[in-house]
């Protein structure tokens, strides 16, 4: 037989784990138990429970009830309009987040005597609780807080805006705008500073103007950071709950009961947990649609 | 293959943590479990620091020394009382006792939470005394809900300002019409037209709103549900008498009220509108009026008695039993705890239990006693409770008075007449009323 007739056969040897791999698996095992155990599980067990009908006051504990939850979300009026009114809610607090945030972002990042403390007055909102923030803003909205007593000062009358159906959303929109604005700076910041200097060193020599290098040069350098910036407060902005809770109790007339709030009455008020978690995935799906489709418009990128 | 130690610790507590998070609670309540019945766990509703510090400090020592149990209480705010209960009742870690207001009984005894209490062994004396108390913690004709105060919203008023309109202080009106007048005069306008003084100001906010016409309704002659059949009664004569009565006073030409929506029924007496001068005659709980009057010695408030609307037999108020103790269906302890509600319903104890808060006495008889008779305002409140109505004991009551507080803020907004409010009212409250059996 010539050797040209013999074909070599790659003989596949079975990858054998050492200690050094099991013991790497054994450390990353408690992570791991964390994550399956209290994220994982809960997200699992309440997709199940969005498939029941659930009162814990109820013995017996959670009966299955198929799409039933689901079926009677698309005829709940109720729910459909806090799906409104927290998409209202979003595009009333992101654009203007967004768009004061990134000027304020460019403003910090020059360099001026005071820039430290000016850096951290603008981000001390974002540490303070939002609950927390909400019961100051609370005050601020009362007759006689800080809004009303500046109207009176100028002569002008008290508003009651917590408690009008045309503005209840829209105060509560601005203390979110004004919480958000701290992290949303820090980000962008961050975003800004990655941005080469060579760029706006050639803009300037082709005789760009301040508008035109900050159209041409840091809004796409800032492009990836906006996607993460736009998809994050999409999806925090989406679970609003604390400030309705504390501002306005979803009123009034309910202009102001977002999903969130819907499904903590609905759950912790009348005990129905099935409907809540059918609501609550229900609005993840939307959520997620949503920063889907915003963070591809942003990026530019096509499905 | 050799699996490490360390792998094997990590898998066996990620099972563990796995089987503890599956595992239910269960119906099983362990709770007394091992004590032979000699020790309680109670759970009381309300942040009030006065009345946990008399509960904890005095009273609650004074019935572990006169019965040899020991009793651990904890004190347990409204806002998360419901949620905690369900969470404790689906864990199996529910108190033996526990407090909460009238409006969730039939809730939890539709899912067989709550034993009966055998008031049947109370002496016809005390019954007798407990008259008016008693109705409040029924469902389906049994005691549930033992009543630890009478509560009751009554409408106190400024008696300055009944002066300065020409209006006799000590003969306040005695029908709503005649509130209604008598309003007119009080009532204050700027230059503008719009209202600086209420000259009768009822709640507006979430709850209040249904609370507010409950006593309109009932002061018609009309009700809100008939428990029996689980069906509401309100989209009535009576109803629609009531809710144009409350929807007038805060809108038209002739409104005497401003402030729709806003809360002050649970506002500090230096912020009442009584006080601050905002309003001249306001609907409030009893106890309200009482820290009003404490807060405010120099002004001059009196109290009415409940109105009627002219050709009803009576006048009424929202009231009735106030929050109150039930017994856990699954408690290892029950009759220790029917000792312990025995011992808070106790002619003195429970005098000053409420008085620790300035609460209405749940016995009739109190109203003999120096607490009660030093004070108009509570003097006024005993005289006054026969006419309280208390809230519709039916499952799903709560969620059916938010669905009410919704088509009522509709009708008071102007954003649904009267007669549509009603309708659409029943419709949501017999929807609620039928799913929740």
């Amino acid at each position: 037989m010539s050797a040209a007739g013999l074909v070599a056969v790659p003989v596949r040897r079975r990858r054998r784990w050492t200690r050094l791999h099991w013991a790497g698996l054994a450390m990353a095992a408690p992570a791991v138990a964390y994550v399956v155990v209290f994220s994982l599980f809960p997200v699992l067990y309440g997709l199940r429970i969005s498939f029941t009908r659930y009162n814990p006051l109820r013995r017996g504990g959670p009966q299955w009830t198929g799409l039933e939850n689901y079926r009677d979300l698309l005829h709940s009026a109720e729910f459909g309009r806090s799906l409104l009114v927290t998409g209202q809610f979003v595009l009333m607090v992101l654009p203007a987040t967004i768009v004061i945030a990134t000027g304020l972002a460019v403003l910090v990042n020059r360099p001026f005597r005071g820039i430290g403390f000016v850096r951290s007055a603008l981000y001390l909102p974002n540490i303070v609780s939002l609950t927390a923030v909400s019961m100051i803003w609370l005050w601020m909205y009362s007759q006689h807080g800080l809004f009303n007593e500046v109207l009176g000062a100028i002569g002008l009358p008290a508003q009651d805006l917590l408690h009008n159906e045309n503005t209840a959303l829209a105060a509560a929109a601005a203390m979110r705008v004004w919480k958000a604005l701290g992290s949303n700076m820090v980000l962008i910041l961050a975003g800004l500073q990655g941005i080469p200097n060579e760029r706006y060193e050639a803009a300037t020599v082709d005789g760009a103007s301040s508008w035109q290098r900050f159209v041409n040069v840091t809004l796409p350098g800032l492009r990836p950071t906006l996607v993460f910036v736009v998809a994050m407060d999409i999806i925090y902005l989406a679970q609003s709950f604390a400030e309705i809770y504390v501002l306005t109790q979803g009123g009034p007339l309910g202009s102001t009961t977002t999903v969130n709030y819907l499904i903590y009455t609905t759950a912790f008020q009348y005990n129905q947990f099935g409907s809540a978690a059918a609501m609550a995935f229900v609005l993840f799906a939307f959520v997620a649609g949503f920063s889907l489709l915003a963070t591809r418009g942003i990026s530019g990128r096509r499905g | 293959m050799v699996v490490p130690r360390a792998l094997r610790f990590a898998a066996a507590a990620v099972a563990f943590t796995l089987l503890a998070a599956c595992s239910s609670g269960g119906d099983d309540n362990a709770t007394g479990a091992g004590s032979g019945a000699k020790h309680l766990t109670v759970w009381f509703p309300g942040t009030d620091p006065a009345e946990s510090a008399l509960v904890k400090n005095s009273l609650v020592p004074e019935f572990e020394k006169s019965t040899g149990a020991t009793v651990d209480v904890t004190y347990v705010d409204y806002a998360n009382l419901s949620n905690k209960l369900a969470a404790a009742f689906a864990a199996g870690t529910a108190p033996d006792v526990f407090g909460h207001g009238p409006a969730a009984v039939a809730d939890l005894v539709v899912n067989d939470r709550l034993e009966p209490l055998p008031v049947d062994q109370l002496p016809a004396a005390d019954r007798d005394d407990l008259t008016s108390a008693l109705p409040g913690g029924q469902v389906d004709g049994k005691q549930y809900l033992m009543p630890l105060q009478m509560q009751g919203w009554l409408l106190a008023y400024n008696k300055d300002d009944f002066k300065a309109a020409g209006l006799d202080p000590d003969q306040p009106p005695t029908t709503w019409e005649g509130l209604r007048d008598a309003a007119k005069k009080l009532t204050v306008r700027d230059a503008s037209g719009r209202i600086t003084r209420s000259g009768l100001l009822l709640a507006t906010d979430p709850i209040g709103r249904e609370q507010s016409f409950a006593t309109l309704i009932a002061s018609a002659g009309g009700s809100l549900v008939d428990t029996a059949a689980h069906k509401s009664t309100f989209d009535s004569p009576q109803g629609k008498q009531a809710l144009d009565y409350y929807v007038s006073l805060f809108n038209g030409p002739d409104a005497v009220a401003t402030g729709l929506g806003t809360s002050f029924s649970a506002n500090p007496p230096a912020q009442q509108p009584l006080v601050q001068g905002t309003a001249s005659i306001t609907l409030l709980a009893v106890n309200a009026i009482q820290k009003i009057v404490a807060a405010a010695p120099a002004k001059h408030f009196g109290v009415m008695q409940p109105p009627k609307f002219e050709g009803a037999d009576h006048g009424a108020a929202f009231g009735g039993a106030g929050p109150g103790l039930m017994i856990n269906a699954d408690s290892k302890a029950k009759d220790l705890g029917w000792k312990f509600i025995q011992f808070m319903i106790g002619k003195d104890v429970n005098q000053r239990y409420v008085q620790a808060f300035g609460g209405l006495p749940v016995r009739a008889s109190a109203s003999a006693s120096p607490y009660v008779t030093a004070s108009p305002v509570l003097t006024a409140a005993v005289k006054a409770a026969p006419q309280f109505v208390p809230n519709p004991n039916v499952a799903g009551w709560v969620q059916a008075r938010d669905k009410m507080d919704a088509r009522l803020e509709q009708a008071l907004n102007q954003k649904a007449s009267t007669a549509d409010a009603l309708t659409s009212m029943a419709a949501d409250v017999d929807d609620v009323l039928k799913k929740s059996q």
